[in-house]
């Protein structure tokens, strides 16, 4: 991947440069901020490694070289695929991801990195985000990768009649409001250079703009398609599409002509087994499927015992977050939230919640995996401590919350998870009765109950969720959270590139939460899933992504 | 004989025209909206309301039933909103896969519960008619989410012997046979116990019958009596209950569809039933109430001609 020399660098990267100097900055942070700001990857790694010293090459893994040929199978539910800038799940785009393409990747490491495009720049404001394409990409169909396409894309993502999520995610950016709906701010916002360059001129600071591309829908398709998918479509991906049958599975096969590295299989098979996660189990432990997309935590013990199987883990910012209206009595009170906060052992909690996989929680919404993560001090349990707030409170003899907490019947961690947090309640005074829903029907009232359990996902950037939940006024704020303080601090961390100085931000922001936060949160989930020894190339990715082209079977492993 | 059958016919339409309207019904109070499940967890409420009302579901329950009803009597099932498939497309394929599944679990099951059944039932309180019974008590009250993994267990993870999904892929390194072993015996161990016991006590009392010990104190052979006069009289009784096996068979083999990831008509319903997926669930619905009156009607002919005391006007 080449980078012209005489490109524009960022100004804050000589600063960067310096900050990693001084050793204030780690590598990762570095490595992150520095691609953000359009170094490529390779360019970032070069000078880490030069700076640091631990050698220029980037994260080469010392494995065989690839072996070409053979079936993989890998189990995963195959639901209708045909409208992929409308998906809703991370699997309804691991079919596609196949066969179209994202314009950034971001990589196990939390860095993300160019992908179709060559490079991208960010003016000092982060108003104007230039986006160079490869010049070397070609479609499935032997056309060439032009700026039209990515912007007939990235047009009709923004087309509110669509109903792509990635509206949501750019649409302080780039849209205005216009009655119920939504318009480019600009007639020029999305403009086009020449061939192979784009420009996002945008009416407000974004940060994160690199990492949005690699929202899940914001998939690359051929214009001439008209945003259906299917067999035969036409993508700059690795692999075609054969077969799809919902329900049942799908059937890729390999590009002869791909202009990136792979792929290695001769065909690559979806296999759906349904909801029951035992029969995922039965397929892999009888080598029907090679690999599955996310490991139920019940089928974990059994998964273990199976000598053939690999297993492969990663900690994501993928959480569940006890979360109380501020508004609902007893937690108008911020005494009792933190009573709340206090009573729960989060690393027992990621024992019994989640067979210990994972990180214990931290009750302020930044993972330790986000760059601007500041280490506060640990909230450790303390009974007495909670009891002696309560009191203050004036719940001296103890709190019946009157509320019953609300938690989805699926996945099984969250209602184990919740079951324990209410038996440490106990210990502390504080009765909470549990009101299991359908999941689907939890989705229907998740912002509106007094007490509930919400799953949210991984985010690359800590501001990114902190942004969505607990901002006034967003529509996800599902607790009414409402602190000006907090929100002075956040506005003021999404405009800060220096990595010190947000985390500086952060960590008052942390503090704010423990102390006066309107949510606990018992773990960060790690996922994982189990793979055949023989499939090499397999990284579980904390998105839970899956790239084929890597992959390739080993017979001798 | 043909005003009974058009009286039945009649009856059957009926059933099946209340049963598909409760069925509708029902599925509107069920929790959570079609349009909240497709959209996922991070939709906003606008478009929910959006897509609720592209696909027509906010107009009231009566007027989509009468809507849905006649594109049936045209032969157009609807949309399923799950896999976004005209329903045709779907149910008639997964119907035919556990037909497979059904026909072979019952090509075993009838036979071997006459024959458990009357060694059983000809002799009354010996060691083999109370193995026989515990066995098939046993086997009858083991649930099949329980036998199924307790089955798999064994064959799959243990010994490594039998494919642990029965997805019926052509490409698998195992047989389509093979892959039917399991979910049939699952089926199998969970049904056969019931008849054998229902075979066993009509066998009983056929044996305490005059015409019985007669037919002993003139001399034939224990076998003759029992193969040319209590069997045929011995199995009326259990005539009806083997028919209604086939229900459960094709429409209620839900769990051993789960456990195995077979792509039949009962996981196809299950996901129907999750998903809210009301045409997918009608259809379903009718197919199974069509069985159902289906093997009734079937079963109260055959037990006219096995009993020549009934007669149907």
């Amino acid at each position: 991947m080449a980078t012209s020399d005489d490109r524009k660098v960022h100004p804050y990267i000589p600063k960067l440069v310096e900050q990693l100097e001084a050793r204030r900055v780690g590598r990762r942070d570095f490595l992150r901020t520095a691609t953000l700001l359009g170094l490529s990857a390779p360019a970032a790694y070069g000078i880490a490694g030069r700076i640091l010293g631990d050698g220029a090459v980037p994260a080469a893994r010392a494995q065989a070289s690839p072996k070409q040929g053979g079936v993989l199978k890998v189990s995963m539910r195959v639901p209708e695929l045909k409208n992929p800038h409308t998906f809703s799940w991370v699997y309804d785009s691991n079919t596609v991801r196949q066969v179209n393409d994202y314009l950034t990747r971001t990589g196990v490491d939390n860095i993300t990195r160019p992908w179709l495009l060559q490079s991208w720049e960010a003016s000092d404001d982060l108003k104007t985000w230039t986006l160079n394409l490869r010049d070397d990409v070609t479609w499935n169909n032997g056309e060439p990768l032009v700026a039209d396409q990515i912007i007939w894309n990235i047009e009709r993502m923004l087309d509110p009649d669509v109903g792509s999520s990635w509206l949501g995610l750019m649409e302080a950016f780039l849209l205005d409001k216009q009655g119920e709906r939504t318009v480019l701010w600009d007639a020029n916002a999305i403009e086009k250079v020449d061939d192979h360059t784009i420009r996002l001129n945008g009416k407000s600071p974004q940060l994160a703009i690199p990492e949005n591309l690699f929202h899940y829908p914001a998939l690359m398709l051929w214009p001439e398609e008209n945003g259906e998918w299917g067999p035969g479509s036409v993508g700059t991906g690795a692999f075609t599409c054969e077969t799809v049958e919902v329900g049942k599975r799908v059937v890729l096969k390999p590009r002869s002509d791909y202009w990136g590295e792979g792929p290695y299989l001769d065909e690559l098979q979806f296999l759906d087994h349904g909801d029951d996660p035992f029969a995922e189990a039965s397929a892999l432990s009888s080598r029907q499927v090679e690999g599955q997309y996310e490991c139920n935590i019940t089928q974990l013990p059994i998964l273990q015992q199976v000598p053939h199987l690999q297993m492969h883990e990663v900690v994501t910012a993928q959480t569940g977050v006890v979360r109380m209206k501020v508004g609902a009595a007893p937690f108008d009170d911020p005494r009792v939230r933190k009573a709340m906060r206090m009573a729960l052992d989060t690393r027992k909690l990621l024992q019994i919640g989640h067979a210990g996989i994972g990180g214990p929680g931290e009750h302020h919404h930044v993972s330790p995996i986000h760059p601007e993560y500041a280490e506060v001090p640990f909230m450790e349990q303390d009974i007495e401590g909670a009891k002696a707030l309560l009191a203050e409170a004036g719940f001296p003899d103890g709190l019946n919350v009157e509320h019953r907490i609300t938690v989805p019947n699926n996945p099984a961690w969250e209602q184990i998870t919740v079951q324990a947090c209410v038996e440490m309640w106990r210990e502390a005074g504080i009765n909470v009765d549990i009101n299991i829903v359908p999941e689907a029907q939890y989705w229907e009232v998740w912002t509106q109950v007094p007490f509930g359990f919400t799953r949210w996902t991984h985010r690359p950037l800590g501001v990114m969720v902190l942004g969505l939940a607990y901002r006034s006024g967003v529509p996800w704020n599902e607790t009414d959270y409402n602190n000006p303080e907090f929100e002075e601090l956040l506005a003021k961390a999404e405009a800060t590139l220096d990595v010190d100085e947000r985390r500086t931000i952060m960590a008052d922001i942390e503090r704010l939460m423990l102390e006066d936060g309107p949510i606990a949160i018992p773990l960060w989930r790690g996922l994982f899933s189990f793979w055949d020894k023989k499939v090499q190339g397999f990284d579980h990715h904390p998105t839970s992504y899956i790239f084929a082209e890597n992959l390739w079977l080993d017979d001798q492993a | 004989m043909l005003a009974f059958l058009t009286r039945r016919l009649g009856h059957m339409l009926f059933t099946m025209l209340v049963a598909s309207f409760l069925i509708f019904a029902m599925s509107e109070w069920s929790p959570g909206s079609v349009a909240r499940k497709q959209l996922g967890q991070f939709a906003t409420q606008e478009q929910v309301d959006l897509l609720t009302e592209r696909l027509g579901l906010d107009r009231p329950v009566i007027v989509r039933y009468f809507e849905w009803l006649g594109g049936v009597l045209t032969g157009d099932l609807g949309m399923s909103t799950r896999f976004k498939e005209p329903v045709n497309d779907i149910i008639w394929d997964r119907l035919g896969n556990t037909a497979i599944l059904a026909a072979i679990a019952f090509a075993i099951i009838v036979p071997a519960s006459i024959i458990l059944g009357v060694l059983a039932g000809t002799a009354e309180g010996s060691v083999l008619d109370r193995s026989i019974s515990l066995g098939a008590i046993v086997t009858t009250s083991v649930p099949e989410f329980a036998s199924g993994v307790f089955l798999a267990s064994i064959f799959v993870i243990w010994l490594g012997w039998l494919p642990g999904t029965s997805t019926l892929d052509p490409t698998s390194q195992y047989s389509l046979a093979s892959q039917l072993v399991l979910p049939v015996a699952v089926m199998v161990l969970y049904d056969l116990g019931y008849v054998v016991r229902m075979v066993r006590a009509s066998m009983v009392e056929v044996m305490t019958r005059p015409y019985i010990r007669t037919a002993m104190l003139k001399g034939l052979a224990f076998r003759d009596v029992v193969m040319r006069h209590a069997l045929r009289n011995a199995l009326i009784a259990p005539f009806t209950v083997i028919l209604l096996q086939i229900n459960y068979l094709v429409i209620g083999v839900v769990v051993v569809e789960a456990v195995f990831a077979y792509p039949g008509f009962g996981r196809m319903m299950l996901d129907a039933a999750l998903f809210k997926d009301v045409a997918l669930i009608e259809a379903g619905g009718l197919v199974a109430v069509f069985i159902a009156v289906t093997t009734q009607v079937v079963g109260d002919i055959g037990y006219m001609m096995l009993n020549p005391r009934i007669r149907i006007h």
